[in-house]
């Protein structure tokens, strides 16, 4: 019993990054209608840039903020670059999901001669580490689900109170009525990638920090939850997302306690699959923030 | 894992596939200086160059570059330049058969071909073989101990041979009772466990658990929690990419700031290996607590000094390379490939249905023949009509009926640099009673 509850505690770390990272992609989804399968890749390259910068002596705390930059600078490239042009073009939606495969692939492969096959680690202090029953959380962790704290009130008081927000969810329900209604939407396009681009930074950041040591090759493997938690949530919703990332990360932590290690993405995938046929359209596609209006 | 990933997107993984296919193609060669009126000979490197096991792939390029070089610079085989040519199979079996495909169906120059590690063996061996390419493979599984294939050589132990020595240098030299197997969950770590086990259980000793582990995961925290609980002396594992790494801090960090003793197969002496966990426990404590089994390799002689030249001359084609010099497979995969070309010089043959058989009596050695250690004097041998018999870098080869070579086991630890100290060897009264514990 005291080893699940102990895997709850490190649930909440998984959660908090997961739904960083699962609020961007799903955002990125909602408001341009992409479904950018080289998030993981872009995620690991700004993680990367944060560890140019604490390798160079600067705290990793102080490098988060170039990891969101170097993250909301690319996702931006990749937009104006590559998907926009096709998406001009009238690319299909399955079509850009290919385009975005091969992207990622190419910022792997790019990568590789850069920064090497070599796993690195970030130079940090995990600080004290607090109990509380069988849950045990160093400083850095706790200071993790914080970030993803303020992360999720800072993107709901986006979407909520302000009026790029209500722009964003108008271009997400129907851009051509929402460029009729006078609203930018190419630019409204543009800062939507900026600003996910900045949750995929920081998401990769956190990610690297978490989990001691990452590669070229994490990138893959840390989009299977993403993907997930926003599928699990309802394309599109950033607050599905959010339920969606506190399914996974507790779900594959307490089955990795229960059942076994080995399957426990397994397991998460199943729980996936069982909601994608009682409800196909995820746990809050109708009412996410994104969402068509009424 | 990645099969959950594959059911995500079947279509993309057929794009995934080609993709990686081309990019394969477009993977770097390494070409000869020199030029040469004859046509060129190509070995294949075929490995996981991407993926969790991206680590591997490099290893066996470093043993080609050099094998490459000192052949080239005697004036090749039979004047025929030879280059060397990465093919990435990401560790999974199924992007491994289009690549092996591939590299078959568009090099019809290919001499031999090295690499094929448990995660791909079992699928590539059999298309090498049927295409009569000599190849020199670094899988541990036991179903090549007597295999079938004509054309596949093993200079390298079964992996439970590689596990038994870890039992034996547990029980024996450490003394340790209760042993916690982490091992990630690919074809490649898991062939270590079954015999792990049954050789711990039956010497006596406690399996207090067996952690197959997904590879590449953000966190084991709760792995970790799990296997702390069941106080082990030591841990077992391989399991590379940055997962050792993450699992080996997180150890740490939830055992109050203190390592527990790990040991690790011979995969784990190698550089990436080494950078990516000192990275994340430092490197005093990978010192002080780490040990590992590797291949009974001297690391000296003249057949090693050859090697070692040649490696570290390569560094202008793969900045890397030297820092593959005490990696085992390294020396006996350039072992391999030299041991090919010299069977080509001696049969003057460049069909593989000739040479192939010879590769067998120039590492064991026939009658009458001379020892060489470097390329040059074998084919000076050659000319000079005798019959000779290779002993490279990673000493003495003893192939038997199924061309499987194995030389004993070390029991190492590294340095603070990084280099393989050897700190002890099994005996072969040990390894016996092990092997014979473990039903090897």
């Amino acid at each position: 019993m005291s080893l699940i509850v102990a895997a709850f505690g490190f649930g909440l770390v998984s959660m908090s990054i997961i739904a960083i990272s699962a609020v961007g992609f799903t955002m990125q989804f909602g408001i341009t209608n992409m479904i950018n399968l080289a998030y993981g890749q872009v995620m690991i390259a700004s993680a990367y840039a944060a560890y140019a910068v604490n390798n160079a002596g600067v705290s990793i705390w102080l490098a988060l903020p170039v990891g969101a930059v170097f993250g909301a600078v690319f996702s931006f490239l990749l937009n104006r670059l590559i998907y926009a042009p096709f998406q001009r073009k009238g690319t299909n939606l399955i079509g850009m999901v290919i385009i975005s495969l091969a992207v990622s692939l190419v910022i792997a492969n790019v990568m590789l001669p850069i920064v090497g096959y070599y796993s690195v680690s970030y130079h940090q202090n995990p600080g004290t580490t607090y109990h509380l029953g069988s849950i045990a959380l160093t400083g850095a962790q706790l200071a993790i689900i914080a970030v993803a704290v303020v992360v999720m009130l800072a993107i709901y008081a986006l979407l909520r109170f302000t009026r790029l927000g209500k722009a964003m969810r108008a271009t997400a329900a129907n851009p051509t009525l929402a460029r009729n209604c006078g609203i930018p939407t190419a630019r409204v396009v543009d800062l939507a990638w900026l600003i996910t681009g900045a949750l995929c930074g920081v998401a990769g950041t956190v990610a690297g920090m978490n989990s001691d040591s990452f590669s070229v090759a994490s990138g893959s493997e840390f989009l299977i939850p993403i993907i997930a938690a926003s599928i699990l949530g309802g394309a599109g919703s950033p607050y599905g997302a959010m339920i969606g990332a506190v399914l996974i990360g507790e779900m594959t932590e307490i089955s990795a306690a229960i059942i076994s290690p080995e399957y426990k993405q397994v397991v998460a995938f199943a729980v996936l699959v069982l909601v994608m046929v009682l409800r196909p359209q995820g746990l809050l596609a109708k009412r996410g923030a994104l969402a068509a209006a009424g | 894992m990645l099969a959950s990933h594959h059911r995500v997107g079947r279509g993309a993984g057929v794009l995934f596939a080609m993709l990686t296919l081309a990019l394969a193609a477009c993977g770097s060669s390494s070409t000869p200086s020199g030029s040469s009126s004859k046509s060129s000979l190509l070995i294949g490197v075929i490995a996981p160059f991407t993926g969790p096991d991206a680590a591997l792939g490099p290893a066996y390029f470093a043993a080609c570059l050099p094998a490459a070089r000192a052949i080239n610079n005697a004036g090749g085989v039979m004047g025929h330049t030879v280059s060397c040519k990465e093919f990435d199979t990401r560790g999974e079996p199924a992007d491994a058969v289009p690549a092996a495909q591939q590299m078959v169906a568009s090099n019809s120059n290919l001499m031999a071909v090295v690499g094929c590690t448990s995660d791909e063996a079992a699928s590539v061996a059999p298309i090498l073989d049927q295409a009569h390419i000599p190849m020199f493979c670094m899988t541990g599984q036991s179903e090549f101990n007597k295999t079938s294939f004509t054309y596949f050589h093993r200079l390298v132990p079964p992996d439970e041979f590689d596990a038994f020595a870890m039992v034996g240098s547990a029980l024996d030299h450490f003394m340790y009772k209760r042993v916690a197997l982490v091992f990630g969950n690919d074809i490649g770590s898991q062939a270590f466990v079954g015999p792990a086990m049954r050789a711990l259980q039956g010497l006596g000793a406690t399996v207090t658990i067996n952690q197959a582990i997904a590879l590449g995961q953000p966190s084991y925290r709760t792995e970790v929690t799990a296997m702390l609980n069941t106080h082990p002396d030591v841990i077992f594992t391989e399991a590379l990419g940055p997962t050792d790494a993450t699992y080996m801090a997180e150890v740490k960090q939830l055992n109050n700031n203190t390592m527990l003793p790990f040991m690790g197969t011979s995969a784990t002496i190698d550089p990436v290996w080494f950078a990516a966990v000192t990275g994340a426990i430092g490197v005093q404590t990978v010192v002080a607590k780490f040990t590992a089994v590797d291949l009974g390799v001297s690391f000296s002689g003249p057949g090693y000094d050859e090697f070692k030249t040649n490696l570290d001359a390569v560094a202008s084609q793969f900045p890397d390379a030297p820092k593959y010099s005490q990696r085992g497979a390294t020396l006996h995969l350039y072992d391999g490939i030299i041991q090919a070309a010299l069977a080509m010089d001696e049969t003057k043959s460049l069909d593989p249905t000739v040479y192939n058989p010879v590769i067998h009596d120039v590492g064991n050695g026939v009658a009458g023949a001379v020892t060489v250690n470097t390329y040059s004097a074998g084919v000076a041998a050659i000319k000079n009509g005798q019959k000779v018999r290779w002993v490279g870098a990673g000493g003495l080869t003893n192939y038997n009926q199924y061309n499987n070579s194995q030389q004993g086991y070390i029991l190492v630890r590294y340095d603070a640099s990084g280099n393989e100290i050897t700190i002890g060897t099994l005996t072969q009264a040990q390894t016996a009673a092990i092997i014979a514990a473990g039903g090897g």
